[in-house]
């Protein structure tokens, strides 16, 4: 064994020469977590596994049979090595059954660990990175920053040298794409060839930093780990808005909000201290998940699957764990038991919701979310508002004079009842005078509360004709008085099928208790409040309901006799419109009527209003005050009570007071109403929330929703530091906790996934894990310092980044010698740059870019570029396809395209994009025909190849030569060789030739809507747009080189 | 098919690679590309796959989308006629949790099929009136009456047919085969998928059933459509002919290899591959797409809705032609099975499209000798329930989800024909007798083609994920001995 001077070995694809001295967590613990703890780990117990070797205390403890599974120094006196290099099949390990197999390499490595001692080490993962010393290195003078210091002390352990610098060409084509997601531009490449300064390269970095693209790009990778989509996934599908959330992430990142308060708003920013819009709508991270809105699931089931999809987001993503693999089991490899994820999972089980989401749009949780310029355009309007309410206060004892004449003026007129005229749908006083269209059975008029009343004998109704056309998005205010000589009961104003589905919206007294009713099937999708209070027999009530359009039954308000009522929530399962999938609903309003015949109302009904709106608390006292104009007019001023005051007020100044103040109210309520339509058109964004009142969590045994367990308070792992002193203990202590720079993780995770971004591979392969199965890290003294450089630094991204690409490594020129390719063919030495295929945004975008096409523009409701029809309808619920944008839409960035989950973009899909089903760090990039296929033929690229065309005839000069040069540069930044011109001349030839044949060329240049140069001959135009096509499928185009 | 310079140039790309792996770059730089994202050789296998010699080279699985009814195909139920209209007793039902849709129902009342069974085959086998052309082929069949699952809702039903797991994310059956086993086609994907439309209750597919999850992207099912581009953006632009797209790749390759020599990427080999394929897929595709050769006979084998393309019966004939290329996994789905109302009448159109062409494929393979290492599978993501959802009547009831159990029939490549598995009981409410569940399925399915379930794993996330999650017990009665 001593002749073992060196032990080489691979750690995954990783060729790796260690000297004999064997690190625990370096060599040992990967073998056995990978092979031995599956029994031997977490779950041993409940396997009955007589110890654990992932806790030292085990590993080294005497059994009961007086053996010691490891004695330090002593392999030969070791039960593990005893066991794993047993003769006999039954007595080894690990047993047939598993599948495993130990390497005599992994054996060896066991036996040279113990025989030097056996020394454990806490996963490194989980204890505070290390600020190595810099390592001092021989070549010192390529050293750029400490990155390369890192790098070369790896290269020259294992007598490698870096690469010379990559080209000026290559270099900004690599950096611009890195840190934009778009390629140079011509003069952009000429700028820097010709800046002879020093600093040439740093000022790009710096430009590119600072361009709004930096944030586009980072937020694309950011959008797949929080699996964001336009759409809610599962059966149906449907539509959701969650864009103004992936705003926010562009925002963040541009104006570099450090990453520790980026995280901590995206985790919990709806906690915060007098959170803003921008913190509530961050937290949209956890709502990005899909949504079940499938007919006859059991909402239980679900609203279990999205905690635990937001407790393996949030793991993987901040934390570089599979925690969500303890959800039904201790977990098999990491010390996390099952209570600890059901601990976690207790910070993410307090959301307001139901299993079953909307089916059309955002489920609740949900907040309006202006963007900057509505919200602009809203507070002008609020000062508008502010100046016309100064001009009312200045003008008020002007108005109280001509209003105390008013008055005077009323008394003895015939009364009259005011009643808020703004967003009225329909009234009905019961005087013969509103308009009845449709079939009215007989209802008699008398004397009622305000005016006149119908007299309903508990059969009669009055069909009045009119179709409000409301559905569940709408708000509304239904009220009206009644009386009955009994308890009350039945219908008294509803939009409501006339039968027992009762489908439909509607005002309802059940034996004296008041409903409101939002109904689209009958049982498990309805909102159904009711009053607590039992209203009485004989005597008059006012009964108003209002409803803001939430498909929430908490923002449903009652009000008996113009004041809140309490109200007990019945059902609250609403998540289908009326007129769900095109299904017809039209029906009129019913006074007295609506869900079937045995709910007819008996007693009078009084002062029927219906409103588009929710009508505030004052409109609604002013609804309940049974006086007259007159009647009140003729109060002593100082007797009158509040809502009095209001209504002279308010009618005053509606119908009687001298035209200036008339105007001034006019204009108060038009600016009003421009304000309610305004509001209307903001986007929402599902956010997240706590309940007031914490609910109980317990353990699901074996992650089943409807076998609760053991209750669990909330908590973080106890491998983990403990949450920071002060911090509460709810989601809000829980995203401290994974900021605080005691977290080993946070840091380490982050800059993991960056350097993947530039090298195609983690320092950590395994970014999504960093547990004991994950990969050991290529070089740990480099991730460890640059863990602790981001916290030094602040948590500042840009700062990073800037790091990252200034660095000697990344500059490295990544062509391989023949050796470096077969010494490291994955480049985890970095003994050169980076050659990595552009992932699917950025080739989409690319093309656009060369091609002059692109539409920039940072926002907004996402976009429906070109995609070949019917990909929807084939395999949706709908009978509805995509239906494709025009214009500016069919150029903007990738990550404005819309996602629609079950039928995502294939252009994306083709090139390796998250599916947005599930949390995605790790990036993949493959080869496929389709790929081939989507280049050459889809109208996206076609369109833009003869776009780039079109600029190597108009903008590459007058030779062949010189334009196929400038498309050459277009596409990968450097000018070809001359065995590459001369391979591109004889194309551009063959085109020629070809296109000599006109109707081909008028065929060919018939690919997207933007309409060619006119004066262009096709026949060019065609072949340098074939020729630019070839450009365009280049391997080195769609390769950061 | 290839100008002989090119085919040259291809051969010197490859020699170039593969000589140098196995001269300089060694086996440990070859293994790490083969593990790694970028494969150079699609067509492999994965070393020491299959594990067992198969009985099967290929699968077509006839999915049939929405949950197809149990009660009024294949598991006759007799004594039901005399329980008609009573409510489900709660000794059958036995407090299992139903559906959103029929859970507040105030009666479940026993809804007999009106359709009449008979005994078919030399195996004499209970079919249903609505199957004579199964009935025809019905003793080359082994149908499993006691297939049950966990899902109750088709979304996670079908997700977990396809991937052994109710929740996204993992990869679909068709993609752990051609992971496994690699393509027998050089220019033909190894997963091909096709969705046709029933006239009964849709309900949605996700391009996700057919994705390869964690697996390599190369691995998802690739959908073949009707129509103009059977395979998305298959064809040249209008305008553009098979000579220009060959002189336009030649140059391609030739850019293409002289980047190969400077960066020594052997990513950039595997791509110039991958346009070689893409450019013969734009020939095989469309003649294998094209039916129009197909003899008179054929189409009258296959009813008449073959001569529609996109039909369920085309993509039946289309199945077979992809068989007979050594396509390692080919599947069709059927939508419409989703018969919550007017089941009679539905369920009806639906065997009137299906029966027919689902018979003649059988047939069709048998006469071309390739049932024998063809696994054909028939079935749906869940059963149907014995009760009425909704109002029962002499003529009409319709039935909601049921999970407990449903019938799926395999046929070929190694199975044990003219067999019935699995017992009901007497509402085919509960298992009964030799209970299957999907992974059992799943690994009978795997053993087929040689694969030993526990075997065909991925790393992922640090643990070794399979198609058979942690369960799977291979159905022996199933297989030939």
């Amino acid at each position: 064994m001593n002749s073992l001077k060196v032990l080489c070995f691979f750690v995954g694809f990783q060729v790796t020469c260690y000297a004999a001295s064997i690190e625990f967590n370096r060599d040992v613990r990967p073998i056995l977590s990978d092979k031995c703890y599956l029994c031997h780990g977490t779950d041993a117990k409940a396997k009955h596994i007589p110890f654990r070797l992932d806790r030292e205390g085990e590993a080294k403890a005497l059994l009961p049979d007086g053996k010691r599974p490891i004695v330090e120094g002593h392999p030969e006196q070791s039960e593990v090595i005893q066991r794993i290099t047993a003769g006999k099949p039954a007595m080894r390990m690990p047993p047939v059954y598993t599948g495993m197999k130990l390497s005599d390499k992994e054996i060896e490595t066991i036996r040279s660990w113990i025989a030097q001692g056996g020394k454990w080490e806490k996963h490194w993962a989980f204890l505070p990175p290390k600020r190595y010393p810099i390592p001092s290195v021989k070549e010192s003078a390529w050293i750029r920053n400490p990155i390369d210091a890192f790098v070369l002390s790896r290269l020259e352990e294992q007598n490698l040298h870096p690469s010379p610098e990559a080209s000026r060409e290559t270099l900004i084509r690599r950096v611009t794409l890195d840190l934009t997601g778009l390629p140079p531009t011509p003069t952009e490449v000429d700028a820097f060839l010709n800046d002879k300064s020093s600093h040439a390269y740093e000022k790009v970095v710096d430009r590119l930093l600072a361009s709004p693209r930096y944030g586009e790009r980072m937020a694309f990778v950011w959008l797949d780990a929080a699996r964001y989509a336009d759409t809610n996934g599962y059966q149906y599908d449907g539509g959701r808005q969650m864009w103004r959330w992936r705003d926010f992430v562009i925002n963040a990142f541009n104006r570099n909000e450090p990453f520790n308060q980026f995280a901590l708003e995206q985790i919990a920013g709806d906690m915060l201290p007098n959170a803003t819009l921008d913190q509530k709508v961050a937290t949209g991270f956890n709502r990005n998940h899909r949504i079940n809105t499938e007919d006859g699931i059991i909402p239980e089931e679900y609203a279990v699957e999205y905690v635990v999809d937001r407790v393996a987001t949030t793991s993987t993503v901040f934390l570089g764990l599979t925690l969500g693999c303890a959800r039904c089991h201790n977990h098999k490899f990491d010390p996390f038991t099952q209570k600890e994820f059901y601990q976690l999972y207790s910070y993410f089980d307090q959301v307001p919701e139901i299993g079953r989401g909307i089916k059309y749009g955002n489920s609740p949780p949900v907040i309006p979310a202006p963007t900057v310029e509505q919200q602009k355009a809203l507070d002008e309007l609020d000062q508008q508002m502010d100046v016309i309410e100064k001009m009312l206060r200045r003008n008020d004892r002007a108005i109280e004079r001509a209003q105390l004449r008013w008055e005077r003026s009323l008394s003895g007129n015939r009364d009259q009842w005011w009643a808020p005229t703004r967003d009225s749908l329909a009234s009905f006083t019961f005087d013969g005078k509103e308009s009845v269209t449709g079939e009215r059975s007989n209802v008699p008029s008398v004397d009622g509360r305000c005016g006149r009343a119908g007299s309903f004998d508990g059969k009669s109704f009055l069909d009045t004709g009119i179709q409000t056309k409301l559905d569940i998005d709408d708000p509304f205010t239904l009220s009206a008085w009644i009386y009955s000589r009994d308890v009350p009961d039945g219908s008294v104003v509803s939009e409501m099928l006339d039968n027992s589905t009762g489908k439909g919206f509607g005002l309802h007294v059940n034996h004296g208790k008041v409903h409101v009713n939002l109904t689209s099937v009958w049982v498990d999708d309805a909102i159904r409040v009711e009053s607590e209070e039992t209203l009485a027999a004989g005597r008059w009530y006012h009964l108003t309901a209002t409803y803001d359009g939430s498909k929430v039954a908490d923002h449903v308000r009652l009000y008996i006799d113009g004041r809140p009522a309490k109200t007990k929530v019945l059902m609250d399962t609403l998540y289908r419109p009326y007129r769900n999938a095109g299904s017809q609903f039209n029906v009129p309003i019913r006074i007295g009527a609506g869900w079937g015949p045995e709910r007819r109302f008996h007693g009078l009904i009084s002062g029927v209003h219906l409103y588009s709106d929710v009508l505030s608390t004052d409109e609604i006292a002013a609804l309940a005050d049974a006086d007259s104009l007159s009647a009140m007019a003729a109060k002593a001023p100082t007797s009158r009570t509040a809502t009095e005051r209001n209504i002279l007020r308010w009618s005053f100044l509606e119908s009687a007071a001298p035209s200036q103040y008339r105007d001034i109210w006019a204009k108060r309520n038009a600016l009003s109403e421009q304000k309610e339509k305004l509001e209307r058109t903001f986007p929402t964004v599902m956010v997240m929330q706590d309940v007031p009142q914490r609910r109980d969590t317990h353990i699901l045994t074996r992650g089943a929703y409807d076998k609760p367990g053991e209750l669990v308070q909330p908590g973080v792992p106890a491998v983990l530091p403990p949450l920071p002193a002060g911090a509460p203990n709810n989601r809000l202590g829980f995203a401290e906790w994974v900021i605080d720079p005691s977290n080993p993780l946070l840091s380490r995770v982050t800059l993991n996934r960056f350097w993947q971004m530039y090298f195609g591979t983690g320092i950590v392969k395994s970014v999504e894990d960093f547990g004991s199965q994950g990969e050991w890290p290529s070089n740990p003294e480099l991730l460890d310092w640059l863990a602790t450089e981001f916290i030094a630094k602040g948590w500042d991204v840009k700062a990073m980044q800037k790091l990252i690409v200034t660095s000697a490594t990344y500059r490295q020129s990544s062509q391989a010698s023949p050796d470096a390719m077969q010494h490291d063919p994955g480049n985890r030495l970095l003994a050169r740059g980076p050659r990595v295929r552009l992932p699917a945004e950025m080739i989409r975008d690319q093309a656009l870019a060369m091609a002059g096409l692109l539409v920039e523009k940072i926002g907004g409701p996402s976009v429906k570029p070109y995609q070949p029809p019917g990909l929807w309808k084939e395999i949706g619920m709908q009978n509805t396809d995509y239906d494709q944008g025009h214009g500016a839409d069919l150029y903007r960035r990738s990550l404005y395209t819309y996602w629609k989950r079950t039928a995502a973009p294939p252009a994306m899909i083709n090139f390796d994009a998250s599916m947005r089903e599930d949390c995605v760090v790790r990036a993949t990039a493959t080869d496929t025909p389709l790929q081939a296929l989507n280049l050459m033929d889809d109208e996206q690229f076609l369109e833009a190849a003869r776009f780039v065309g079109q600029r190597m005839l108009k903008e590459g000069g007058a030779t062949a030569d010189s334009r196929l040069r400038y498309g050459f540069r277009l596409a990968v930044a450097r000018y070809p060789t001359e065995v590459e011109l001369a391979v591109l001349r004889s194309d551009l030839q063959f085109h020629l030739n070809y296109f000599s044949d006109e109707k081909k060329a008028e065929q060919y240049l018939h690919q997207g809507e933007s309409p060619a140069d006119s004066n262009l001959n096709p026949r060019d135009l065609a072949a340098y747009a074939s020729t630019a096509s070839l450009l365009m499928n280049l391997d080195e185009t769609i390769t950061k080189e | 098919m290839l100008d002989p310079i090119t085919e040259h140039n291809l051969r010197l790309t490859r020699r170039h690679f593969f000589g140098r792996s196995a001269t300089g770059i060694g086996i440990a730089a070859l293994s790490s590309l083969l593990t790694s994202d970028m494969n150079a050789e699609e067509s492999s296998a994965i070393p020491g796959f299959p594990n067992f010699p198969p009985t099967a080279k290929r699968v077509i699985y006839l999915f049939q989308h929405g949950a197809p009814s149990q009660l009024d195909l294949f598991d006759y139920k007799p004594g039901l006629q005399r329980q008609r209209g009573s409510d489900l007793p709660e000794s059958i039902r036995m407090g299992q949790r139903l559906t959103g849709m029929t859970a507040f129902q105030a009666k479940f009342p026993t809804a007999p099929s009106i359709f009449k069974f008979s005994q078919t085959g030399k195996t004499g086998t209970w079919l249903s009136e609505l199957l004579p052309h199964t009935a025809k082929v019905v003793d080359d069949l082994a149908i499993v009456k006691s297939v049950h699952t966990e899902q109750i809702n088709h979304d996670p039903a079908v997700t977990f047919c396809q991937t052994g797991f109710q929740l996204a994310g993992r990869p679909s059956i068709g993609s752990w085969i051609a992971y496994g086993l690699g393509s027998e086609n050089k220019d033909l994907p190894a997963f091909i998928v096709m969705v046709s439309q029933g006239v009964g209750g849709t309900q949605a597919l996700a391009d996700r059933m057919w994705n390869s999850g964690f697996l390599s992207t190369k691995y998802a099912g690739v959908k073949f459509r009707a129509g103009h581009d059977p395979v998305l953006f298959l064809s040249n632009p209008s305008g553009y002919d098979t000579a220009a797209r060959r002189q336009f790749l030649n140059d391609l390759d030739k850019l293409n290899e002289l980047n190969q020599v400077k960066f020594q990427d052997p990513e950039i080999s595997a791509r110039i591959e991958q346009y070689e394929m893409a450019y013969r897929m734009q020939a095989s595709v469309p003649e294998l797409t094209d039916l129009s050769k197909e003899p008179e006979s054929i189409f009258e084998m296959y009813g008449t809705d073959a001569r529609k393309p996109g039909s369920y019966a085309a993509n039946c004939i289309l199945a077979r032609r992809l068989a007979e290329r050594g396509v390692r996994f080919i599947q069709l789905f059927h939508r419409g099975w989703d018969q919550h109302n007017n089941l009679p009448k539905e369920i009806s159109g639906q065997c009137q499209e299906t029966d027919q062409p689902t018979a003649a494929l059988i047939q069709d393979l048998k006469q071309r000798g390739l049932l024998k290492d063809t696994l054909v599978i028939w079935g749906g993501e869940f059963g149907r329930t014995v009760y009425s959802q909704g109002t029962l009547t002499e003529s009409n009831y319709g039935r909601d989800h049921h999970p407990r159990c449903f019938t799926v029939w395999m046929a070929g490549g190694g199975i044990k024909a003219g067999q019935t598995y699995g017992e009901t009981d007497d509402y085919s409410y509960n298992v009964v007798k030799d209970p299957v569940d999907i992974h059992d399925l799943h690994a009978t399915i795997l053993r087929c083609l040689g694969v030993d379930h526990t075997k065909l794993t991925y790393k992922y996330q640090g643990r070794r994920f399979r198609l058979t999650d942690v369960s799977g017990h291979i159905v022996h009665q199933l297989l030939q001995a």
